[in-house]
């Protein structure tokens, strides 16, 4: 069993906080920025690529992150060390998305799952191209494209797993949510993802499309 | 274990989410039923595509810095 997630900082008024005063120098303050370059900023990557996919715009991607890691480590006491600090930062990281960025920027979409129409890409294009050498035509900014057009709670599991590669329980963690539904929503994020590259495909003429 | 049990335990398998037993099942359906081994390889090459489409963007290098600055003043 792994531990619970530690408690997130309550989240400061909306501007960042001003810078922290000047470390005194002592051991302490040492032994604390060391640890924080060694456990925590060395998932600066990971926080900056899911805020953009969360947020949709790189400078309030930058905002997102830099107050993550503010809070961070001011709470740096309260982590548990020698566990996963990446879930843990990025549980900070989504809390401060929810509480101050989504009302600015995107808004949670309802999504009706049954809605979603069971759509598989290999059933398209297995006859034409079951190998999917097609993938090698389609760059990185029309999957992220495709990404950001998923349904919030789709995109963020996705990116939690395929762009991440975090295991379900620490997808559930982070989401709060249930493993059953990250297996849920993961299945579909990708389907949905497979009908958009798809219907991107056919329209650049990189597959045929089917008659359907 | 038939064609659509397998299909059920597509991504679970994929991912490593699953237990010894059942991946087992699988892998001798796989090898079995080559109609659903092609579906399987090609499922895995999606994954990897959007893996490999995704991970290479980073935090910009300024943002670190501005990062920096504010944790520890320098």
């Amino acid at each position: 069993m792994t531990p619970p997630i530690p408690p997130v900082p309550p989240a400061p008024p909306a501007p960042p906080a001003p810078p922290a005063p000047p470390a005194e120098g002592s051991a302490a303050d040492a032994e604390k920025r060391a640890s924080f370059e060694r456990e925590a900023l060395v998932h600066l990557d990971s926080l900056y690529r899911v805020a953009l996919r969360l947020t949709g715009n790189p400078a309030e991607a930058d905002d997102l992150v830099q107050e993550t890691m503010l809070k961070a480590y001011r709470a740096w006491h309260q982590f548990e060390r020698g566990t996963n600090a990446k879930g843990w930062l990025l549980t900070i990281l989504r809390h401060a998305f929810i509480n101050e960025y989504r009302r600015r920027t995107r808004h949670p979409e309802t999504v009706d799952i049954d809605a979603i129409e069971p759509f598989s890409l290999f059933q398209e294009v297995q006859d034409d191209d079951p190998q999917g050498t097609f993938f090698d035509r389609i760059v990185d900014d029309e999957v992220l494209r495709a990404i950001d057009t998923l349904p919030e709670q789709f995109r963020e599991t996705v990116v939690l797993s395929d762009v991440e590669g975090m295991s379900y329980e620490e997808i559930a963690r982070v989401l709060e949510v249930p493993v059953g539904t990250v297996k849920s929503r993961l299945f579909r994020a990708r389907r949905l993802l497979q009908q958009k590259l798809y219907d991107y495909a056919v329209g650049m003429g990189y597959i045929k499309g089917s008659s359907t | 274990m038939n064609c659509r049990e397998c299909k059920e335990h597509l991504y679970e398998y994929l991912d490593r989410e699953i237990t010894p037993q059942i991946e087992q099942e699988i892998r001798q359906h796989l090898v079995e039923c080559p109609p659903c081994g092609e579906e399987f390889d090609f499922e895995k090459l999606f994954l990897q595509f959007l893996q490999a489409r995704c991970r290479a963007h980073g935090a910009p290098p300024e943002l670190k810095r501005r990062i920096l600055n504010e944790l520890f003043d320098e």
